[in-house]
Parts: C-alpha cells; structure tokens; sequence
C-alpha cells in the first residue's frame, strides 16, 4: 500500500481567458505522504489556495494530473479521507457549532446520534463545550476556527489541508490553535498541510514547500 | 472620475444581472398601476360616451304658455352649446274614430304631436318608419292596430272642446323611446311613471297649429310647445362630473329662463343612471387590481432583500474606508435610481403595447400623463425604498459585524407581541358579517342627487383578511419553524433522508427567511385565487343575465300590432329549432303601478327556455310552474309588490289589464299562489307571471307577442335561419344569445372585466412564478457560500440538493395550501361585498378548474426551475465561492 496521500504532477491551473487569463499555478509537482508536516509558504495571490484546493480535489487542474494514491477514488476523498480548513470563517452560518461538526459524519452516512456522540466528543476534548449551542455569529473568529479545526478533525482524516488557518488570528491565538492541532495529531498517521506566510507557523513544520507566483519550489 | 461615475459604471458593468430582478419587480408594479388608471379612466369615459349616445332627445324643455318662445331660444343658445333645437307641438285630444270595413272603431284619449319637417333627421332615435311616407299624418303603430286603419286610410281627430277634424294616414311609425317622449316634465322626483299614451297622431307643425292653436281657434290648455334640444357633448369624461356638469347647465337655463320653461334633463337622467355603475367599476378595477400592484412592491422589496448580504459587506468596505452615511446611501441611492428609470421605461413600453390593444376608445392625454405619471412616481419610492431603505438602516446599525448577521435569534416585533394578525381577522370576520347580515349597497349614487359615496369601509374586510392571514402566517411559520424541529425533521426526512436532522435545523434558524418566502407565495396565490374566481363568477353572472335578458337561444319579439305568436308554427319548422314557445307581453296596474305582465304556458314553457330554481322564491321551478298550472287565475308576483301590499298566498289580487274590445284598463281578479323574482325577458324589478289562457280570456285577445326558441345548433345560427321567416313582420325583432351577452358585457349595466380580467390573471402568474421562483432562487444563489461549504466538506449533488429542495417544496406547498384557502375566503368576500355588480346575484362561487391548474403548474415550474438553476449556479461558481472563504 503507498504512503502517498495525495501527489501533483506538473500540476497547472489557469483561471479565464484572453485579458483576463491569470496563471495561478504552474508545473506544480509535489507529494505529501503519511505523517508528514508541510508548511505551504509564499505571499498572497501566490497559488497556495490553488495548490490546496487542487489537492484536495476542490478544483480540476487545468493541465497535468493530482492522484491520491493512498485514498483511492477520487470521489470518497471527502468528508472522510481529506478535510479542509478555510482561512476565515467557515462554519455554516444556520447551524450551531455543534451541528457544523456533526455535519461531515453526516454527510459520510453516520446515523444521527452517532454523529452527535462524536461531535460531542470532539468538542469536549477541545474544550469547546460551551460552545456547542452557539450560532457561529454568536462567537469570535478564534472560537470559530477552533471549531473549523473540530470539523476537521471529526472524520479522522488522513489528510488535512489547512488554508491559513490562523491567518485572521492575533499570535496567541493563533499559536493555540496550531498547539490544538499537533496534540491532536500526535501519535497518528495523518497528514497536515498547512499554508502560510507567517514564518513562525512554518517554523513548526517539519517541511516547507515555498510557492512564489504559482510555481512551486 | 468622481466615485459616483465610479460606482455607477460599476454598477452597470457588473451588477446589471443582479439588478434586473429589482427592475421587473418595479416594472410590473409600474405597469399595473398605470395599466389600472387608464382602464378606470376608460372605463369610465366608454360609459359617458356610451350614455350620451343612448340618449334620442337631451333636453325636453316645456315651454309655460303665454312664454316667449323666441327669447326662452335666446336663453337656452347662450347658456349652452346647442346642437340643434326644434320646436314640437304636443295636444291631448278625447281620442281617434276610423271607420273601416263597414265598422267605427273609437280610442280613448290619446296625443297629438306636431314636429319640422328635420325632426326625423335632428332625432333620429324617436321616430321609427314602419309602414308609408314619413311625412304628413303619421299613425303609431298600437294606434293603427285599434284603429283597424292602414296607410291610406281616413280617420278623425276628437278635439277636446273644438269639432274633430279629419286627416289621411300616410304612414306607421313606431315610437321607440315613447316614455321619455311624452315624459311628464317638472314633475317632482320619485313621482310613480305614467304609461305613455296608447293613441298617437303625429302630424306636420304647419298642420298641428292649424288644428291647435292657429289664430281664430280657441287655446286649449291642453296644447302646449316643447323645445327638444340636442346639446354640444363635449363633457367630462366621469358619467358623475358629466351628470353634475349637465344638471347645473339645465338649472342655470332654468334659472335665466325665469319660469319660462321647465327641462325635461334626459341627458342628466341617463348619466344618472351610469353613475352607479362607473363607481362599481372604479371600485371593481381598485380592488381586483391594487393587490397586484401592491404585491409586486412587496416583491420586490424581497428581491432586493436578497441582497442584502452583497450590499452589508459593499457597505462594511466603504465604512472602513472612511465613507460617511450620507456618501454611502448617496452611492446605495445610484443603484435605486438606476432600477427606476429603466424599470419606468419598460414599465411605459408594457403600458403602451397592452393598453394598445385593449382600450379601444382614445384616452384623455392629459389624464393618461397623471396616471402615468403617479405609477412612475411609486415605482421610483419602491426602487429607492427597496434599495435604500436597507441600505440607510445597516449604516444604522452598531458594528459591520452585527449588520452582518443573517440568522439571529431575534425578538418577536411589534405587531407579533400585540397580536395584530389575529386583530386583523377578527375584524375581517367582523366586517364581513355585517356585509352579509344587512347586504347594504357600497356604492350609492342617490336617483338625482349629486352626491354620490362609495363604503370603502367595506373592503376592510378582504383586505383585513388578506394582512391578517399575510401576518398570522408569519406568526405560525416563525414559531412553527423555531420551535418544531421534531416535526420538521421528520417531515423532511423523505427528501433529506439521514441529512434530516441537518437540514431542518438549517430551515429552522432561517424560519425569517423561509417564512417570508410562505407568506409571498400565500400572497401570490391568494391574490390569483381570489381574483380569477371572482372574475370567473361574474362572467358566469354576465351570461346568465344575458339568458335573463334575452330570454332563450334566440327571443322572437314583436309588437301589439304586429305580435311573433302566430309565425310559431313557421318558426318551429326552421332548422336548427328545437323547440319554440310563444307567449304574452302586456302590462298591467297593480294599484298605481304600472308593471310588465307575462302570460305564459307553465307546463310547456321549459321546453324552449332554461327555469332556474333561483327564478322562484319556492326554489322550484318545476313545482311552480306545475302549480301555476293547477291555477287557472293563479299569479306570481314580485316580493316588492308582496310586500308593498302585504299580500298572503292564496290572497284573490285585482289588477287592472287592458281590454281588447275597448282599448280600456278593467280590474280582473287573480289568485297570488307565489313569488317570482327573474323570469326570461322580464324586467329586473317587479312583473307579473300568469296562465296565457287567463290572460286572454280576461283581455279578449290571445294573440302572443314574444317567441322564445331552443335550438339544436349555435344561437347566431338559429337566429339568422328565422330572421327570413319574421321578416314579413313590421318592427320585429331577433336576438340571439351571443349578441345579447356581448351587449350586456359591454353595456352601461355591467362593466366590462374582461379586458382587466386578461392582465390581472397574466399578473398573476408573473407573480406566483416571481414569488415562487426569483425570490427562492435569489436566495438560493445569495446562499451559495454556504452550498460551497457543504460540497468542499464533501456533500454530494443530491445532498446540497436535499437543503435546496427542503426549503422550496416547504414554501411552495405550504404558500400553495394556504394562498388557495385564503384566496377562496377572499372571493367569498368579494363577491358578498360587490353583491350590487351581479345581477342576478350568485348563489355560489364559479370555479376557474382550468386557470386554477394553470396556477399550480405555474407554481411548480418556478420552484423547479429556481431550484435547478440555483444548484447549477452553485455548482459553478462553487470554486469561486471556496476563493472568498
């Protein structure tokens, strides 16, 4: 069985045409394996939301392929192989935070109670608790990316794909949830991308994939 | 570049899409309105132009003897703008003796008229040639027939007081509009009508003076002159303003005239009479049609609601650059502005082609610039209130972050903590009850008053019951939604399946949203509802009027002289005849009261005309006509006249009928055995239904005036079959029952709906489609962050689609459901309410099956459409919609 979750090969994506044409990511080649730690830096605009997205099949690459050999068919990758954590707000604004979670086991066909015994779990080990009833405009941008990362961490995923996570967060924050994240991750297979051009977020990566007007190096 | 010019350029270039909703809600709120004001004003100027047309003679000005008629001229041609004016010789003489066929025949009192030779042409409507010349000594037709003379023949005219005279009859004529001719003018109003005289002569003016008042014969006061005047018929387009307009010209003649002459004001008594119904119509085209209008502003207040999140975060953007209210709402105001002007130039496009084809009399362009211009004027305060209302309230607001918040848990409002909705039925209840209970007429223009009032107080009721049932579904759907989620996850479990718990609670924490999408499609289907199964009722009243009115298929009428009874048997061999019935029309006085009497057979009559049970106060009509037949001298009377003279079944009734042998009026002994409240040909107020036989028995004269006919084929055919056979006859007449009901439907007696009935149900759909559809789609696609959310946290095609189609088979079904019993409620209403447009009145609401269906596919298609063009919209632009997360 490969150990490799997720690879790009020569991966491009160019969005528009003629004027309007912009190459967002060119021969983009990488692979991302079990356990790994990646840090996806470079400035805005510079391709690291089309590389995640890419790779977390949100998006079709306009030229060259993206495969998982690890996860199988392309359509059972989410919820339950990938998860994906947005850079801002991204808990369904109807439902309370304890629903948000409940809804990738729903999606994955959990029965009901079962998924709210785990989303209830999982935010108690958070220590989010408190936050279950709460609508996500009733809380602050840090709760609510702890709870994205509760989301994420829901399905136990084998891949998580973090789209600068902590990118609307004050430091300390920010460094909370990233602590969140790799003591939940401890002792697992998964694998954690997350992209970021905040230097002391990469620094506790282990690796660093550096992005710079859509090429990857 | 200013950041006006910026923003507006903006705006075109990029949100042109997004403001086209906003622009067809506007559009059709202009549209209709403006469609609205010139059918009233239409309406109304047709029924003028229609009244002053039916009038033979406007002025009837008596002149007092011993007047000077020339300076009374002088008077009446400056005061007013006349036409023409010609002098008419009226002389009551002790009667007419002929001698024909070896036999002297002698009427009772009769008249004498003496006209110019250019009355025929001033007065086209007055005089009908039947037999003869048109000039010299003109015999009426009944008189003729007493008289037993024919053209050519001598007769002697009986001066009151003077020695008779003799003359050569050189014609028949009919007289027409003979009640309005000889007309008793000064009287005081209400005074009982007088029958006109059954005897008239009329004869040159030369010959008239030479017999009545020529210089060496003695005055009688018996003889008098009349001026008839046609006026100028340039006056306001309103039949009230015209009728107060013609009332004060006639005072003022009269005045000035100093009791020289006394106005017999035929034009004033017609336009009287429109009045009535000109406000039935205004109120008509007011009721069925301004909830169209108000519900596409409502609309689109909602459409542009499903903007608010684009314009919260456009508004949170410009005030963190420092933009101040007033330059933020001055920028929010463009948009507004942008969707009024092209929505009032569509709005007079729609206008012009619609009202193009469908008011075929030319407009006053005055008013039509009003109307117009007050529809544009609410379609620019919908656009900016839609647009800037909004916009002006989130600049209000605390932070940028609590003008973004969408869901919330948000305190009941006002008119929820103090029950206003429920306030608001119980009035409608209230209201209507009392409508019902006492049936008093809303529109009232009082016989000669110039006052006239309409009790919009009425309309209180539907309209109470349409916001009352807009609210309490607000109420039941918000509290409902919040508070049920048991039931609604298990009632949407068969389309989210195991989402369901999910998916309702979605539904649930929007309840705002989706219950403000119940009540536009309650709204929408209700208006639809009540306003075709009004229309269809009334047009289902409008035909049986016209059977009332003509009687059957096709109605043979004849005259006294001349009556259709003896060509049954020629009619009855004409193909396409199924069945023919003759029967008598004569009149009759019951007390003072001179009524129509129809002398019928009661046990064959139904073989050529449809008896409703409606007709009888027995409700059965075969009983009672079997019972009429069981009574020789039986009679059915009006319940005026039953009341009037407090009459009890079996009562024995004298009525005075007229007799064959002397031409004169003798009591004749009936038996009351019921009461008949319609009967076919007959008038809408009181009559008399008897036994033929009796009838003419009594009278000594059994001819049948009327023919009534079934046929096997299309009426107009039957009709143009007969008309040959008839045509021997003098002054008969055909009518088929399509020309009647097209004359009823378009006559001063009933307004015409069918031109208003056409937009109002094409609105309709619009509308059902625009609040079914746009509004459940917009928000579909304004929520398409979230649907993007759902598929990036791997939700498939039908998952996403479970939430879309949770939500729009939600506010579909339950605004269907609703809207339709609301909609039949509000009918119900209408139709008690506008009981004075109906006659007869209904006695249960007419069905448009047809429409109905029409309505639900209408319904169907706009969620199914909005639904999968919002999943194709979302899919799309879901990778844009993960950029901006």
């Amino acid at each position: 069985m490969s150990d490799v979750l997720a690879e790009a090969v020569d991966a491009g994506r160019v969005f528009g045409d003629g004027d309007a044409r912009v190459v967002a990511l060119e021969h983009a080649t990488c692979a991302i394996a079990r356990g790994d730690r990646i840090a996806l830096v470079g400035p805005s605009g510079s391709g690291k939301s089309t590389l995640l997205h890419l790779l977390a099949s949100l998006d079709e690459p306009t030229s060259g392929v993206v495969r998982w050999p690890a996860l199988g068919d392309k359509s059972t990758l989410r919820p339950s192989r990938i998860s994906f954590v947005f850079q801002s707000e991204s808990l369904l604004a109807p439902l309370t935070v304890l629903e948000n979670i409940e809804v990738p086991r729903l999606l994955a066909g959990i029965r009901a109670d079962v998924a709210r015994g785990e989303a209830s779990e999982i935010l108690a080990a958070l220590d989010l608790t408190a936050l279950a009833d709460k609508l996500p405009e009733e809380i602050s941008g840090g709760q609510a990316q702890r709870a994205a990362v509760a989301r994420s961490l829901v399905t136990r995923p084998d891949l998580i794909l973090a789209d600068e996570p902590t990118g609307q967060l004050d430091h300390a924050a920010a460094n909370r949830l990233l602590d969140l994240l790799e003591e939940r991750l401890k002792g697992t297979t998964t694998a954690l991308v997350i992209a970021t051009h905040d230097p002391a977020v990469a620094a506790r990566m282990t690796t660093t994939w550096t992005i710079h007007h859509g090429v990857l190096t | 570049m200013s950041a006006i010019t910026l923003w507006l350029e903006g705006l075109v270039r990029r949100r042109a899409g997004r403001m086209m909703p906003a622009v067809l809600g506007v559009t059709l709120t202009v549209s209709l309105l403006a469609i609205l004001g010139i059918f009233i004003n239409a309406s109304a100027s047709t029924m003028t132009q229609r009244a002053l047309g039916d009038v033979a003679v406007d002025w009837q000005i008596q002149i007092v003897p011993g007047a000077d008629t020339a300076a009374v001229i002088k008077q009446l041609r400056s005061g007013a703008k006349v036409r023409t004016a010609d002098m008419v010789g009226y002389a009551n003489v002790t009667g007419f003796r002929a001698t024909t066929g070896g036999t002297t025949q002698t009427t009772g009192a009769g008249k004498v008229l003496g006209i110019i030779p250019t009355y025929w042409k001033d007065f086209p409507a007055e005089l009908r040639p039947m037999l003869g010349a048109t000039e010299g000594v003109l015999i009426a037709q009944q008189t003729a027939a007493n008289l037993h003379v024919a053209v050519g023949d001598s007769l002697s005219v009986i001066r009151t007081g003077m020695p008779p005279v003799k003359a050569r009859v050189d014609g028949v004529i009919d007289l027409p509009q003979a009640d309005a001719l000889f007309q008793a003018i000064g009287v005081p109003p209400g005074a009982s009508p007088q029958a006109p005289p059954d005897n008239v002569v009329v004869v040159p003016m030369a010959t008239w003076h030479s017999w009545f008042d020529a210089p060496g014969v003695p005055q009688s006061a018996a003889a008098q002159m009349e001026l008839h005047v046609r006026l100028d018929h340039t006056l306001p387009q309103d039949p009230g303003n015209a009728f107060v307009f013609v009332q004060r010209l006639a005072r003022n003649f009269e005045a000035r005239t100093a009791g020289s002459a006394i106005v017999g004001d035929n034009l004033a008594a017609r336009l009287d009479g429109v009045r009535e119904d000109a406000l039935y119509a205004r109120v008509l085209f007011l009721f069925l049609g301004l909830p169209g209008a108000i519900l596409a502003m409502i609309l689109t207040i909602a459409v542009s609601g499903t903007g608010g999140d684009r314009r919260r975060r456009e508004q949170a953007l410009l005030r963190v650059r420092g933009a101040t209210t007033s330059a933020i709402i001055r920028l929010e105001s463009l948009e507004g502005i942008v969707v009024a002007v092209l929505a009032a130039l569509l709005a007079v496009i729609v206008t012009w082609l619609i009202t193009r084809q469908m008011v075929a009399i030319a407009v006053g362009q005055r008013q039509t610039i009003i109307v117009m211009a007050i529809a544009v004027a609410v379609g620019i305060g919908t656009a900016l209130g839609a647009v800037v209302a909004p916009a002006w309230r989130e600049t209000r607001e605390s932070s940028v972050r609590l003008g973004r918040s969408r869901i919330g848990r948000e305190q009941s409002p006002f008119w929820e903590r103090t029950w206003i909705d429920v306030i608001l039925l119980i009035v409608a209840g209230g209201v209507y009850w009392r409508t019902a209970a006492s049936g008093y007429q809303i529109v009232l223009a009082p016989e000669g008053v110039a006052q006239t009032s309409v009790s919009y107080g009425a309309f209180l009721a539907p309209l109470a019951l349409w916001i009352g049932v807009g609210l309490l579904v607000t109420r039941l759907f918000r509290h409902g939604l919040t508070h049920g989620r048991s039931f609604l996850t298990w009632l949407v479990r068969p389309i989210a399946g195991g989402l369901a718990p999910i998916v309702a609670a979605s539904a649930s924490r929007q309840a705002r949203l989706v219950t403000r999408g119940v009540v536009l499609v309650t709204l929408a289907f209700s208006f639809a509802v009540s306003t075709a199964v009004f229309n269809t009722t009334y047009n289902t009243q409008s035909a049986v009027d016209a059977a009332l009115t003509n009687g059957s298929d096709v109605t043979v009428t004849g005259t006294t002289a001349y009556p259709a009874g003896p060509l049954l048997d020629g009619i009855s061999k004409v193909a396409g005849v199924r069945a023919a019935r003759a029967m008598m029309h004569r009149f009759a006085y019951v007390g003072s009261d001179l009524q129509d009497i129809y002398g019928i057979d009661p046990v064959a009559i139904a073989d050529a005309t449809d008896l409703s049970n409606a007709f009888f106060a027995s409700n059965d009509a075969a009983g009672t006509m079997r019972l009429l037949a069981s009574r020789h001298d039986g009679v059915l009377l009006s319940q005026e006249t039953v009341n009037d003279f407090q009459l009890h079944l079996g009562d024995l009734v004298t009525l005075r009928v007229q007799s064959a042998k002397d031409h004169q009026y003798h009591a004749v002994a009936f038996h009351f055995i019921g009461v008949v409240r319609e009967f076919p040909t007959a008038p809408k107020d009181s009559f008399i239904l008897c036994n033929a036989d009796y009838l003419a028995e009594v009278t000594g004269d059994p001819t049948r005036e009327v023919v009534l006919i079934r046929g096997s084929v299309p009426p107009e055919q039957v009709a143009a079959a007969i008309r040959p056979v008839v045509a021997p006859l003098p002054g008969v007449r055909v009518s088929d029952l399509g020309s009647v009901m097209r004359a009823i439907s378009s006559s001063l007696t009933a307004v015409d709906l069918h031109g208003l009935t056409w937009i109002e149900l094409s609105y309709a759909i619009l509308l059902i489609a625009a609040a079914s559809g746009l509004v459940l789609g917009l928000g579909l696609i304004e929520r398409r962050r979230d649907f993007a959310l759902l598929a990036a946290m791997g939700a498939s095609g039908r998952q996403i689609g479970s939430f879309l189609w949770t939500e729009g088979l939600m506010i579909l079904i339950s605004g269907m459901i609703l809207g339709f019993a609301t909609g039949f409620a509000i009918a119900k209403m209408l139709v008690k309410v506008l009981t004075g447009v109906f006659d007869p009145p209904p006695q249960s609401l007419t069905i448009p099956w047809v429409y109905l269906a029409v309505l639900i596919l209408a319904g169907c298609a706009s969620t199914i459409l909005a639904v999968t063009i919002a999943r194709t919209i979302n899919r799309r632009q879901a990778i844009q919609a993960l950029r901006t997360i």
